[in-house]
């Protein structure tokens, strides 16, 4: 599925920082956020592991699709603020 | 009734007193004058002061009363600092109110603000009396007047806190100057009281003039002020001050009326504890005045010096007050706990909204937070009993597709009434709080006001949710309740998605904030457009086979949009009040987030495969 419109968003946040709207995001406010969803993979592994339902183990793998998704675009945001922190 | 008969007659009978007065002593006019500016000056410290909020004040106060002694330092530096334990009483009042704080750390406040508020009297009987305090006023009041206009809130509340220090100083001196010409013509010291006549009613004078002013430190002020001028005794000055610690419960008092029980709460501790070190002030008046004399000439204060020596009474007294209280400061909090018990929980009342937070923005914010928690806790009930379903045996439940699917006995609940009672009012409260808000301080911060209209958004998506479950209720009693084949089991899966989803909301309500992320909300997003999809792909099978009749299908498509608009809002209420606060997350929350199309695009990926 790709960073779909994450792309977009990341040019808008930076327009609205440019007009000092919004609070600078720091590889650490990265870090936060992908712990988070991390923590909700492993306990989605965990449950797939113990469910015993077919309907339900495709539920929840559906669900370990979408935290995926946003873990890699994440770990893409990540590297563009360490970036932009690198060149500032 | 009775509060508002009292004020009806309190302003004539001061405004009355006032013209008589003015008639009578031409002199009067410099003391009263000198008692308007001081409160001028008090009201500008408050404005100062109430300027910082939206952000300083509340985070300095929400760390600074994690334990009782640190809560109870906070009180005496607050109240030293900004002169008025009124300001601080109301501040801690609305952060009770919005459950940001303790109980047990409001009562070590308000204690701490008792000792904080003897500050005063040293700085009038030690400086405001021995220099000319006017002098410091001018510049501050030139350089006060310059900040005041400047575009900066910070800049502008310090305008104000310097102004109010400047006026302070010049009613000061205005009142010493005026009680300095008063004594040339008149000796009020004739009306002296001595013994215990003099001592209870100077004592209901001191309490009956901080009532009017509302405010304790003006009070001592003008008793430092008198006392200097030789208009009143050493031992009448005791009393009034005594007083003036009684009247001032009043301010918390008319403070807690708009509180929840709380506020109220703090209120009557207030109310407990002056009365209380009162009394003890009283009975042990002889001991007392004994230590002072002791205290003072130990510390150098000469034997006539009257004023420093009330300033000595001052400290004394409420620090002994602490000191006998802080004890028995668990009791107190059971006995406030036990008179002004938590409401039985009729859950259509608002918990944390309430007037007292109206001025912090933050804590506003807080309060509309945890209200709408409430709300969707409410609203998690009256939707499960809405489908016949019980909650905590779906909390408890490894299948609830099982679980629901056995759940067939419809639940005796009369779902307007029960939106009606919890969920009506508490949605009304939140839209007229989030209104109010918005219409207040046009200092406070864009990011909030920004929140707030999205909590109010939160609350409206809860009561659509809620209104949906009720369009679908009677055709899921009815096909649930005895087997109708292929209609039966199609209800239940919009029963057991909904049922899925509101485990979901109870279990991320519960899980640690440093844990959880609104964006774990996105799966269940996805999850309700592929369930949705799949329900009408079903039902056109089944018609085109022939399993459903018309009526039958009909009843399934509509019931299935109701579902899944309920879903859709409980989703977006629940990721408004689980979203970050802090800005940079916000932004990360926001940029990682699937928008509509991408939940669209997941949800439709998924079919395909399994298609």
């Amino acid at each position: 599925m790709g960073l779909g419109k994450s792309i977009d968003k990341l040019d808008d946040y930076y327009d609205r920082l440019a007009q000092n709207k919004v609070s600078k995001i720091t590889p650490d406010h990265v870090d936060k956020v992908l712990v988070k969803l991390r923590g909700k993979e492993a306990l989605l592994l965990a449950e797939i592991a113990d469910s015993q339902k077919v309907a339900k183990k495709e539920r929840l793998e559906s669900k370990l699709a979408v935290v995926r998704e946003q873990i890699e675009r994440g770990q893409w945001l990540l590297g563009e603020i360490e970036a932009a922190a690198s060149e500032s | 009734m009775e509060p508002l008969l009292v004020k009806k007659l309190i302003l004539p009978l001061v405004l009355g007193l006032l013209v008589v007065g003015f008639w009578l002593k031409p002199d009067l006019q410099e003391i009263a004058a000198g008692v308007a500016i001081f409160l001028f000056g008090m009201t500008m410290l408050e404005d100062g002061f109430r300027l910082f909020s939206g952000g300083l004040l509340e985070r300095i106060l929400a760390k600074a009363t994690a334990s009782v002694p640190r809560a109870l330092g906070f009180g005496m530096l607050t109240t030293t600092v900004m002169q008025s334990s009124s300001l601080v009483t109301i501040i801690t009042i609305s952060f009770l109110s919005a459950g940001l704080i303790t109980l047990t750390a409001g009562v070590a406040i308000i204690f701490g603000a008792n000792i904080g508020t003897t500050t005063g009297a040293w700085l009038v009987a030690g400086f405001g009396l021995k220099v000319d305090i006017a002098a410091y006023a001018m510049p501050m009041l030139a350089i006060s007047i310059v900040l005041v206009f400047q575009s900066s809130k910070y800049l502008r509340g310090a305008g104000f806190v310097l102004a109010g220090m400047g006026f302070l100083f010049l009613g000061i001196h205005y009142m010493k100057e005026g009680f300095d010409a008063f004594q040339s013509q008149f000796d009020l010291n004739r009306f002296a009281l001595p013994g215990l006549l003099g001592l209870i009613v100077y004592t209901l004078i001191g309490a009956g003039m901080t009532v009017v002013m509302q405010s304790s430190h003006a009070t001592i002020v003008i008793i430092i002020t008198a006392l200097a001028a030789g208009q009143i005794s050493y031992e009448n000055a005791l009393a009034l001050a005594i007083g003036s610690n009684i009247g001032t419960t009043i301010t918390a008092v008319l403070g807690a009326l708009t509180a929840n029980y709380q506020g109220r709460r703090l209120a009557l501790a207030h109310l407990v504890f002056n009365v209380l070190t009162a009394a003890v002030a009283l009975a042990f008046i002889v001991p007392l005045v004994g230590i002072v004399d002791t205290v003072s000439s130990a510390v150098g204060i000469a034997a006539d010096d009257y004023a420093l020596k009330l300033a000595v009474f001052h400290t004394i007294f409420n620090v002994l007050g602490v000191a006998l209280m802080l004890p028995f400061l668990w009791r107190l909090i059971a006995f406030l706990k036990q008179r002004i018990p938590e409401p039985a929980l009729d859950i259509s009342t608002p918990i944390y909204l309430s007037d007292a937070t109206d001025d912090f923005p933050e804590v506003a914010e807080e309060a509309l937070r945890k209200e709408l928690g409430h709300l969707m806790d409410n609203a998690e009930e009256v939707i499960a009993d809405g489908l016949n379903l019980d909650m905590s045996r779906l909390l408890a439940t490894s299948d609830i597709a099982a679980t629901v699917a056995a759940s067939r006995n419809p639940v005796p609940v009369d779902f307007d009434t029960a939106y009606d009672q919890r969920i009506k009012p508490l949605h009304a409260a939140i839209v007229e709080f989030a209104s109010r808000m918005g219409l207040g301080d046009k200092d406070t911060p864009e990011s909030i006001m920004h929140r707030i209209h999205d909590l109010r958004a939160g609350a409206g998506r809860i009561v659509r949710a809620v209104k949906a479950v009720k369009h679908l209720r009677r055709n899921a009693t009815r096909y649930t309740e005895t087997n109708h084949g292929a209609t039966t089991v199609l209800y239940n899966a919009i029963r057991a998605e909904i049922a899925r989803m509101l485990v979901e909301m109870d279990k991320i309500h519960n899980e640690d904030p440093e844990s959880r992320s609104a964006l774990w909300l996105d799966e269940e997003r996805v999850q309700a457009k592929r369930s949705y999809k799949d329900a009408i792909h079903v039902t056109e099978a089944l018609i085109r086979d022939g399993s459903l009749t018309a009526a039958e299908a009909t009843s399934i498509l509509n019931d299935s949009q109701y579902g899944y608009e309920a879903l859709k809002d409980m989703i977006e209420a629940c990721k408004t009040l689980h979203a970050e606060t802090e800005t940079g997350l916000e932004e990360v929350e926001r940029i990682l987030a699937l928008d509509e199309e991408e939940a669209e695009e997941m949800a439709m990926d998924r079919r395909i495969k399994e298609v």
